[in-house]
């Protein structure tokens, strides 16, 4: 699939506007958090959906899981799915983390509260990197401590062949708490997304 | 489009819209929650959110809505994991059983020309419908899983349910160590009784033997139905002595229990076979067959008894 590429310069200038933005995103949540949150310097390609499904298998093939699943969307068919994956999670920590008071959230509610703060603080200063604005749905629980992610992607991901991954580790300090995110395009959108790149080349 | 219609289509909406600012009041609030709230405009418009509404969970709600002042991102409620957040009546108050409306919660940043969030927008989406599928959904497959796993007559385990936990015992104890004993027995003259006094005779023994066995087996204990006459036993964590105390626990308990049907006593006892799980052992259809030969040899016996098997 020859369109399905891109191209060192796409690249590049994605893994820089992705590098601004997760630059605010941890400076912004650190200061919502009152804590230390390192953003991992993420690494991107495009991949197919055996790949991805594949690289998770190998990964979490120990570990029980939690999956969320937060969808976005923004103009001209620029969408995708950001995917946070917790291993070995406290709820204890998490609840302290968001500065619930004990008792208040359930495990989930706080699991979705926690996702939507990470997922869309980046995606936001994404979308502002990228001169769009993106619209959210609410986010979900695909997994609560399950095994099996990788079987449950290949029954449930539909309508990729190709996706752009961005990795992401979100480490915080203070709390031992880290997770992986992942953001999946459909092919159409990677489409979009490196039309708005070659934009973004082209002004500079 | 002009303001004016804005107000139209908010008015209209079949979903709540509320909007607050940085100190938490109500500056603006739609026609659908003054329908549901059953609140007056004087008694919302400027006030503090949580006082209108005081059911509300203060404290993770306004950390949630500090997030979005200060993040500028939007944040969610699910039914699916807080049930609703303003306690409102629904629009289907017959035909669902809950009492308040299911809801989807958006808390949306609204910013001005220099990118500051000044007001969250709360936009309430009813979600009983959905709830309420999901909850009938879940119920249906509840049921479904229950029913492929229960015996029709007896209504304790069939036997591939029923065979499958023994497999699963057996892979665990041959993995893990431990105890693993096993219980086969079948009714004694089961034949003569159908015979004698009929089919739904013998149904009605069978359903009774099934209620007497759950009645005095451990939580831990797996009963099925093996087949016709014949039941078995999976017994976790026991050794073979102990097994032999419960089979001869139950067949006490079936041998002094009267059996009546239509007013007439039945003879009812059982022959009980009992084996434990050991190295020599491939599968766990060997153990039902060794459980097997040892029933055998309790009918050889004269019936009524339990007996362990012993290598030949």
């Amino acid at each position: 699939m020859s369109s399905q590429t891109i191209t060192e310069d796409q690249r590049d200038c994605l893994q820089e506007v992705i590098n601004v933005a997760m630059g605010q995103a941890s400076d912004k949540l650190a200061r919502f958090l009152e804590t230390f949150v390192h953003l991992e310097v993420p690494n991107i390609e495009l991949v197919s959906t055996k790949e991805v499904t594949d690289m998770l298998a190998v990964k979490y093939e120990q570990d029980a899981v939690s999956l969320v699943s937060q969808g976005f969307s923004g103009a001209e068919g620029l969408r995708g799915e950001a995917l946070l994956i917790y291993s070995k999670i406290n709820a204890d920590e998490i609840a302290d983390l968001l500065g619930y008071t004990e008792d208040e959230a359930t495990h989930t509610e706080q699991l979705t509260d926690i996702s939507s703060l990470l997922t869309t603080t980046f995606l936001e200063g994404l979308a502002e990197q990228l001169e769009t604005a993106l619209s959210y749905s609410a986010p979900r629980v695909m997994m609560l401590q399950e095994h099996g992610i990788a079987k449950m992607l290949e029954e449930k991901t539909f309508n990729w062949e190709y996706a752009l991954k961005v990795n992401i580790s979100y480490l915080v300090t203070d709390h031992s708490f880290n997770c992986d995110m992942l953001l999946l395009f459909p092919g159409t959108a990677v489409e979009v997304l490196k039309q708005v790149l070659d934009e973004i080349l082209e002004d500079f | 489009m002009t303001e004016q219609l804005h107000g139209i289509i908010l008015d209209q909406i079949n979903a709540g819209v509320l909007v607050i600012n940085s100190d938490m009041e109500i500056d603006y609030w739609n026609r659908f929650l003054q329908i549901h709230s059953g609140r007056g405009n004087d008694d919302v418009v400027g006030k503090s959110l949580f006082d209108v509404f005081p059911e509300l969970p203060k404290p993770s709600l306004r950390r949630k809505l500090q997030g979005v002042f200060l993040l500028g991102t939007p944040t969610f409620s699910s039914w699916e994991q807080r049930h609703h957040l303003f306690e409102m009546p629904h629009s289907r108050p017959i035909t669902t059983a809950s009492q308040h409306m299911a809801q989807n919660c958006s808390f949306l940043p609204l910013k001005d020309e220099m990118g500051t969030v000044t007001q969250v927008c709360i936009i309430i989406e009813d979600a009983t419908d959905v709830c309420f599928y999901q909850g009938e959904l879940n119920t249906t497959m509840s049921k479904l899983e229950k029913s492929s796993r229960t015996d029709g007559l007896t209504q304790i385990s069939n036997r591939r349910y029923w065979e499958e936990r023994l497999s699963i015992e057996f892979s665990r104890v041959v993995r893990h160590g431990g105890h693993l004993s096993l219980i086969m027995f079948d009714l004694d003259k089961f034949k003569s009784i159908n015979d004698v006094y009929g089919h739904q005779a013998g149904d009605h023994v069978l359903v009774e033997t099934a209620k007497q066995l759950t009645d005095a087996l451990r939580t831990t204990d797996l009963a099925g139905r093996y087949g016709g006459e014949e039941f078995g036993i999976v017994l976790p964590d026991t050794s073979l002595d102990q097994a032999m105390v419960v089979a001869e626990r139950i067949r006490t308990r079936i041998a002094d229990k009267e059996f009546t049907f239509e007013e007439q006593v039945l003879p009812v006892t059982i022959s009980l076979g009992v084996t434990q799980f050991d190295l020599s052992q491939k599968n766990h259809e060997k153990m039902i067959a060794q459980a097997d030969s040892a029933l055998y040899k309790a009918k050889e016996g004269g019936r009524n008894r339990s007996v362990k098997f012993e290598v030949e």
